[in-house]
């Protein structure tokens, strides 16, 4: 059923794709089965209608087409902007996973992040709980976006504050203590990768300060790696999102922080034994909920090598990719976790591939890394370096042709790439002008030695022989013609 | 690519480890540094072309030869290293006596000033054994010099470094290892090339005397050496330490494999081998 509650987009379908995923589903799933539930703004059909076979559903949503498709799935519907609802009605709890940015419709009043968040509140029921996901303005996904958020580039863009919008919370501290304000009790934060929209990683600051640093980081990156497959970037959201992770700032510039926050309960009756459960969530999300054992201890391979190559500690990198070669010669270096002396996969189920090593170069070239043999400029020499550096045996290995793996298109590669074809350019018109050089001064030498040969080269009779079989040639020749 | 890379043998002491020819090595595709010094790796004069790879005997000279520009530099380790790892083994027991001594030396630009004289009375009030004097070739062929030391002790000198691909006695580095097996101390009146080997062949190194210099010598040059390097410095210094620093500057633990120091010299099996 759908209610209009008023100033409701008739025409309008949401120009960017709804908040959704296996991880967002993990976290609906833990609501309280049978509770009260509003889905506040555009959130994938599949997480409304697995929420919907627990719980009572109401949707909120200004797009009216939008409204109707969720009708048509049986749902129940609220279909206007956030500033038209009211606290007639309130829910168990509130899940905002698209953030706060879609509730207010072209009409009315456009409140800020935390009018959004207040009007959300109002509709709690004491005890509610609220699932909110809040954009970082800083988080890695911005700071390596080609394009500003201020620009107003879709339909959807009639206000693009960005980060103007000063009642957004910049760090998880301040997110808090808007939450607070809000009579909000926080339960749980997560600092999500690799965008707000479809998380893939989510880990609490405390996991992130206290747990396996290197395989988050590692995680971390491999979130953004498989979200930034070949799309253009201004650097490589791997290497900034590892590094936050490494550097203790990963909540910081983390895409996203996903909160679980609670309203006040009402006072219990005297003597009333308190019922409420508080909800648990753990302390790192992978993929579709919890990662199935501990992860592992120990630092990314990929990093590892890097920061070897980057010290020009051949015995290092010598170490690694033979270590590397011997146990997992099949996975690659952004897939490999070292602990001192053992290296194991990382995510055992990705495929296994033959060229890992030609990609370990593709990355040193195309990431304009310095590294211990800086005059391997192309890719067929670095690769059998590689390949020899590991000890691994014959000098030209078949290098496999498949392609790279898609990664980050980054604008600062590309300048790389630009810089170091004009120093090879450079190079190589310097030499031609030395070889040029080099053979002009061969010619002169051997002009002189020719003529010095002809003056000199055998003896008089010899010459005064050559000389008279000349002239015999010449005078048969003429015979010949005559004749 | 520069006849540098022949001297001393060094380019066949590399092809006879990389399990090529050792008395034709092929070319190489880039330049290897002849000799310790505290510039670049590479020899005064060389025509350095853009792009090729210098071929460095440590790290510490490739951070010195990227501040000077040069940018396509690999650490290899010092070929004396590279004999090191196919020479057959020292005879066991050692037999090792006295010192060998290598006077600070000239070379065609530039000759050597100072007294000969004055330098063997030193060497031979400071070492106990008996004294083998090491003359380069350029002071071995001075009849006037060599007199001098033979008065003190054996003469030798290991060969010829070559020049222009003639005349280099590719032995040079065989000759040398050999020698300094046979000899307690190795000793000089410069930190040199030759103190690194003795000290890597096993000698005690020792660096002490009238260091005398060059003709045109920058003697700020030599200062700056004696300053970052005073654990080689001395009569006797501690063995251990001289040995730890001289193993650094040559290079110990960055040699490549065979296989890898084919490819890097651009001596790969599958390329047809160009001459030197």
């Amino acid at each position: 059923m759908i209610r209009l509650i008023g100033g409701e987009m008739p025409g309008w379908n949401e120009d960017r794709p709804p908040a959704g995923g296996a991880l967002y589903g993990y976290l609906t799933d833990q609501l309280p089965a049978g509770s009260r539930v509003l889905v506040a703004g555009p959130h994938d059909p599949a997480l409304i209608e697995a929420l919907a076979a627990r719980t009572a559903v109401t949707c909120l949503v200004r797009s009216q087409p939008e409204a109707e498709r969720l009708d048509a799935r049986g749902l129940d519907v609220l279909c206007g902007t956030l500033t038209k609802l009211t606290d007639a009605d309130r829910w168990d709890a509130v899940v905002a996973l698209d953030g706060v940015g879609r509730l207010c419709s072209v009409e009315g009043p456009q409140y800020d992040w935390t009018e959004c968040l207040r009007a959300l509140r109002n509709v709690l029921l004491p005890g509610g709980l609220l699932l909110l996901t809040v954009e970082n303005e800083l988080g890695v996904h911005r700071l390596v976006d080609p394009a500003a958020a201020t620009v107003a580039l879709t339909d959807d863009a009639w206000r693009p504050l960005g980060e103007f919008d000063d009642s957004r919370p910049g760090s998880p501290a301040r997110l808090a203590d808007r939450l607070a304000t809000e009579e909000l009790a926080l339960d749980w934060l997560g600092a999500a990768w690799p965008s707000p929209a479809a998380p893939t990683l989510v880990a609490t600051a405390d996991a992130l300060l206290t747990g396996p640093a290197g395989a988050l980081s590692a995680a971390a990156a491999s979130a953004v790696a498989s979200a930034y497959a070949d799309r253009a970037v201004l650097s490589d959201p791997r290497r900034l999102a590892a590094a936050a992770v490494r550097a203790g700032l990963g909540p910081e510039l983390a895409p996203a922080w996903l909160v679980l926050a609670r309203l006040a309960p009402a006072p219990p009756a005297t003597g009333a034994p308190e019922t409420a459960t508080p909800l648990r969530l753990p302390p790192v999300l992978l993929g579709d909920g919890p990662p199935a054992g501990p992860l592992p201890t120990g630092r990314l391979l990929e990093e590892l090598l890097l920061t070897a190559c980057l010290r020009h500690d051949l015995p290092a990198v010598r170490g690694l990719l033979t270590g590397w070669m011997a146990a997992v010669p099949d996975a690659g270096p952004e897939n490999v976790v070292v602990a001192g002396e053992t290296f194991t996969k990382l995510d055992p189920g990705v495929p296994p591939r033959a060229d890992v090593l030609r990609c370990f170069a593709t990355t040193l070239l195309t990431g304009g890394y310095a590294h211990p043999w800086p005059a391997a400029t192309d890719l067929r020499t670095l690769t059998a370096i590689l390949h020899a550096a590991a000890g691994l045996p014959g000098d030209q290995p078949a290098i496999p042709t498949d392609e790279d793996p898609p990664i980050p298109n980054s604008r600062r590669d590309q300048e790389e790439q630009l810089r170091s074809l004009r120093r090879l350019l450079a190079d190589a018109e310097a030499r031609a002008e030395v070889y040029e050089q080099e053979i002009a001064k061969r010619d002169a030498e051997l002009t002189k030695a020719r003529v010095q040969i002809a003056a000199f080269g055998g003896s008089f009779g010899y010459r005064m022989a050559k000389l008279g079989y000349g002239v015999a040639r010449k005078a048969r020749q003429r015979l010949r013609k005559r004749a | 690519m520069h006849h540098a890379n022949h001297f001393y043998g060094h380019a066949h002491v590399l092809a006879e480890y990389c399990g090529l020819d050792p008395e034709h090595p092929p070319r190489i595709d880039g330049y290897v540094q002849h000799g310790w010094n505290v510039v670049d790796g590479l020899g005064i004069g060389t025509p350095y072309l853009p792009g090729r790879p210098i071929f460095v005997w440590s790290e510490q000279t490739r951070r010195r030869a990227w501040s000077m520009g040069r940018r396509q530099a690999t650490v290899i380790g010092a070929p004396f290293l590279y004999l090191l790892r196919f020479a057959a083994p020292e005879p066991e027991p050692a037999t090792r006596a006295g010192t060998i001594w290598y006077p600070f030396h000239g070379w065609e630009g530039q000759q050597v000033k100072g007294s000969h004289g004055r330098q063997i009375d030193e060497i031979m009030a400071t070492e106990t054994g008996p004294v083998t004097f090491c003359l380069y070739w350029n002071e071995y062929h001075n009849d006037k010099i060599r007199a001098e030391y033979e008065k003190a002790g054996r003469v030798i000198c290991h060969g010829y470094r070559g020049f222009q691909w003639r005349d280099t006695d590719i032995r040079f580095l065989h000759n040398q290892l050999g020698e300094l097996r046979a000899h307690r101390r190795v000793a000089s009146n410069r930190l040199s090339s030759a103190i690194f080997y003795g000290a890597a062949a096993g000698c005690e190194p020792a660096v002490y005397g009238d260091p005398m210099h060059l003709e045109r010598e920058d003697l700020a040059v030599a200062e700056r050496i004696r300053r970052q390097w005073p654990e080689l410095h001395g009569k006797h210094p501690e063995p251990e330490t001289a040995r730890r620093s001289a193993l650094a500057e040559l290079g110990d633990g960055y040699l490549a494999s065979p296989a890898e120091l084919r490819l890097l010299l651009g001596w790969s099996l599958d390329r047809a081998a160009v001459p030197a």
